[in-house]
């Protein structure tokens, strides 16, 4: 490619890393958002599972609570209806045996206490109010009811937690009414116990959503936190997860209480969501510089023998002539890319050569072919004026002529070889200006200027003949006066010059310029312009003819080649 | 062989990352020390109570301290110090003194400690905010209590503690302001006692004595309302003085049914702990931006008429003072 063109296209590096690293971003981008989507919602499934775990723990623990109030509620029963002696002792005998009783007190049909059973503690005087009794409330129950947690306020004190169970007796027992006080320190140890996560917490609350027990039920009072019981008391039991908090509520067997987890989102499932994420990130960016770099080495290992190769060819284009290939290494495909070339470069150079064999072979041939052309014509000419010298009795004229054209075939045959000594073609030149000056019955003189130490490099033959036929012809021919001709050879460095030098009408540019190029065509025989091309076949575009005129003074023709020893070139 | 190297390379880089990642992960503890007044009475059991469940809630360490006597600020200053050796990144602080406690609290400041000061303000720059009752607005109440039960002329003695004392101070300000305004009361005498029951009683027995004619008594914290209360059933004196006392405990519960208290302003203390501990975690996390200068817990009177409503018993009665 030639500097000047300007390359479009991308660079396989550009392209491979591009789309290697596109690729991988893309499906890391989708698993990692899968993934973190699954994870997600998996976090908050273990989130929304602990909570109810955690819920369900609790409501378990407050059913069994109340299950043992029912219980106690048997014992104080079946109590009651014992005599009055056996009754006080078996209910002390049971307040012992359960700590976590308070106190049981027993209602006349009109609501008024007549007895209490409490261990260390006396009913004060007057109760100012009784929280434990509701004889409205008992009335219109109609048999067993519950109340919510309340303070015990029968004693002096005294004011612990309870929650209170009242029965009615049957039979005509005094006492109607019976109510047990059972602590509710458990139960609310256990509420304030339970966490779920960090902050998270329950509280009970019964089915209308008022709330029964709440760990931080100050707060609460105190407007300084609220909990929707509205709306959560109509909810389902279940667990129930907004962008914040989340919900589990379970009811409590054997109740209208509802057991509320409250647990926190953001400690629960953001945290470690958020850890993941950051983890993610960093993986995604880490497998990212990871597939850059690997499709760098890649692109590298493909590319840079491709570029290699490129080179190669590059070099190859500008000169193909001196041009050795060194194989480039890479990948199998590469190298086989490579092979190729290297084969294609052998074979491009070997028809190279071969062209320029055939080129001169054929230059050989035609030259062959005109030099039979030109000797019979010539010959013809000769013979004519043999003959013509031997009519007139000029024998000794006409032995010379024909001395002279023997000596002139002679040496263009030469055994066939093309170079001869410059000796012989000098004798050759001779034998035809003698042949010539005869013809044109002296009407130019010739000399030669040869410098002996030329005379053992050898030259084309007939090389010097095509050009003294031109200066015969162009320019002696048409001269009134007597023409010169003066053939000169010379040492030049490592080249030998013949010049050959005439006085005659001179050519103008235009004819030099068609002389060399298109040679003579209105002639035949070996024109000048054969001579010229012989010589750059054979020795180079540096020699060959150098014609300078000036016309009515005359014209010199140049003719340059190398020292040619004897050998050099008989393979050609 | 160079992307077996990459690959050794980006391994090493994934270990160091979710190595630091797991490093981030667990925050460590903050330290809270909680000072306050006194480690003996309801309404400081209720503090450390509500204190102590942020502390759970919020993963602190918390160590609560206070001074046997409550007029005692230079020991209360001592424990600061103390705290703020012992590592306390924040303290939770209640002055006894509220000029003379300020000393401590500055050079704790200057330790680097942060200050949240519930129930009792202190004169330092270094609170960051104050949680508590506002004792001015609950003076005003105990005074409006009595002059909305008591018909008549109003003879008013006030049983106050510590002089140097804010929150006493502001409260009688308050309950000054209120009888003054409503034109039939008089302020017949006030004394500041100790803040303990016995010395109280002794003294609002001498003041009721000296001046007979008091039909209205205002207490203005726990020990001296139950000391206020001692006397006056001593003396006989609970149907014809009106007592209004500061807080409730066991004993003023029991005097408000018996007659001998008639109306309690209950303060928060559950709130201030909370509150207060709170407020701390969210100095030393740095969620500033939520932080009032002042929080004002709720006050609320009760009287013989809401005793045993829903509210007044979770106000007066921890869950866990049982």
């Amino acid at each position: 490619m030639k500097a000047g063109v300007s390359r479009t296209g991308l660079r396989i590096t550009t392209i491979l890393v591009s789309m290697v690293v596109g690729v991988v971003a893309v499906i890391l981008c989708c698993c990692m958002l899968f993934f973190l989507n699954r994870y997600r919602s998996a976090m908050v499934q273990g989130a929304l599972t602990s909570s109810a775990q955690a819920v369900s723990q609790v409501s378990s623990t407050v059913g069994t609570y109340l299950q043992g109030m029912r219980q106690a509620m048997t014992v104080v029963e079946q109590s009651m209806m014992e005599s009055a002696e056996n009754r006080d002792r078996l209910l002390n005998a049971f307040l012992t045996f359960r700590p976590d009783v308070v106190a049981v007190t027993g209602y006349s049909p009109s609501g008024k206490l007549l007895d209490c059973w409490c261990l260390g503690h006396e009913p004060r005087e007057p109760v100012y109010q009784n929280l434990s009794f509701d004889l409205e409330r008992a009335r219109s129950a109609g048999g067993a009811y519950m109340t919510a947690p309340h303070v015990e306020s029968l004693f002096e004190g005294y004011y612990p937690w309870v929650v209170t169970m009242t029965i009615p007796l049957v039979s005509g027992n005094q006492t109607a009414w019976v109510s047990l006080d059972l602590s509710f320190s458990n139960i609310s140890d256990h509420i304030n116990t339970v966490s779920i996560g960090q902050r998270g917490y329950c509280f009970l609350m019964d089915k209308q959503g008022n709330i029964i027990y709440h760990p931080q039920q100050q707060l609460l009072y105190a407007g300084l936190k609220a909990e929707d019981t509205t709306a959560l008391a109509a909810l389902e039991d279940g667990s129930y997860a907004d962008d914040t908090v989340i919900y589990s509520l379970t009811s409590v067997a054997g109740s209208d209480w509802r057991v509320v987890g409250v647990s926190y989102v953001d400690e629960l499932v953001n945290r470690s969501f958020q850890e993941m994420l950051r983890l993610s990130l960093s993986l995604f960016a880490v497998l990212l510089a990871a597939a850059v770099l690997i499709s760098v080495l890649l692109s590298r290992l493909l590319a840079r023998p491709l570029r290699g190769l490129a080179g190669a060819m590059e070099r190859f284009e500008s000169d193909a002539d001196h041009f050795t290939y060194r194989p480039v290494g890479g990948t199998r495909e590469v190298q086989e890319l490579s092979g190729s070339f290297e084969h294609m470069v052998g074979r491009i150079q070997q028809l190279m050569t071969t062209v320029r064999e055939e080129e001169v072979n054929l230059r050989k041939t035609e030259l062959k072919a005109l030099q039979a052309q030109i000797n019979p014509h010539f010959l013809y000419n000769t013979l004519d004026s043999i003959a013509w010298m031997c009519e007139q009795g000029r024998n000794a004229d006409a032995v010379k002529m024909i001395h002279a054209l023997a000596r002139l075939f002679r040496i263009s045959i030469s055994k066939g070889h093309e170079l001869i000594p410059i000796a012989k073609e000098i004798e050759h030149a001779e034998s035809y200006l003698q042949i010539q000056k005869y013809r044109y019955k002296n009407q130019f003189t010739y000399q030669f200027d040869v410098d002996p130490a030329c005379l053992e490099y050898y030259c084309n033959k007939i090389t010097l003949q095509p050009i003294i036929e031109n200066a015969i012809n162009h320019g002696l021919d048409l001269l009134v006066d007597e023409g010169c001709i003066t053939v000169q050879v010379r040492q030049d460095g490592q080249d030998i010059v013949f010049t050959v030098r005439d006085n005659g009408v001179g050519m103008s540019e235009e004819m030099i310029r068609t002389v060399l190029k298109q040679g003579q065509q209105d002639r035949t025989g070996i024109g000048i312009r054969n001579v010229n091309d012989r010589l750059q076949i054979y020795f180079g575009r540096q020699y060959g003819l150098h014609i300078t005129s000036e016309p009515d003074e005359g014209t010199c023709v140049e003719i340059r080649m190398p020292k040619i020893q004897e050998g050099d070139y008989e393979t050609k | 062989m160079r992307r077996n190297r990459g690959a050794a390379a980006c391994a090493a880089l994934l270990c160091l990352l979710s190595g630091c990642a797991g490093g981030t992960d667990y925050a460590q503890q903050h330290t809270v020390a909680l000072v306050v007044k006194s480690t003996e009475t309801e309404f400081w059991l209720s503090v450390f109570a509500g204190a102590e469940a942020a502390a759970t809630e919020y993963n602190l360490t918390l160590s609560i301290t206070g001074p046997d006597a409550e007029e005692d600020y230079a020991a209360q200053n001592q424990m600061v110090d103390e705290a703020v050796r012992a590592g306390a990144q924040a303290i939770v602080f209640s002055a006894i003194d509220y000029e003379n406690n300020a000393v401590a609290i500055d050079a704790a400041s200057r330790a680097g400690v942060k200050i949240v000061a519930i129930d009792s303000n202190v004169a330092s720059d270094a609170v960051s905010t104050y949680i508590g009752t506002d004792n001015y607005a609950a003076g005003q109440m105990a005074a409006q209590a009595a002059l909305d039960r008591v018909d008549g002329t109003l003879r008013v003695g006030v049983v106050n503690y510590d002089i140097s004392s804010a929150n006493g101070q502001e409260r009688e300000r308050g309950a000054r302001e209120v009888l003054t305004a409503s034109g039939r009361a008089e302020i017949v005498s006030v004394i500041n006692t100790l803040a303990e029951a016995e010395y109280a009683k002794a003294d609002t027995a001498a003041l009721l004595r000296e001046h007979p004619e008091i039909n209205v008594l205002i207490a203005f914290n726990e020990p001296t309302s139950v000391g206020a209360a001692r006397a006056v059933e001593q003396l006989g004196l609970a149907d014809s003085v009106f007592l209004v006392g500061f807080d409730s405990n066991v004993a003023t519960v029991d005097a408000l049914q018996e007659g001998t208290v008639d109306a309690l302003v209950v303060q928060n203390p559950y709130a201030m702990g909370y509150l207060g501990v709170e407020s701390a975690y969210r100095l030393l996390s740095g969620q500033t931006g939520e932080l009032a200068r002042i929080v004002d817990t709720s006050t609320q009177i009760v009287d013989r008429e809401n005793l045993f409503e829903e509210d007044s018993q979770k106000v007066l009665f921890a869950f866990d003072l049982d």
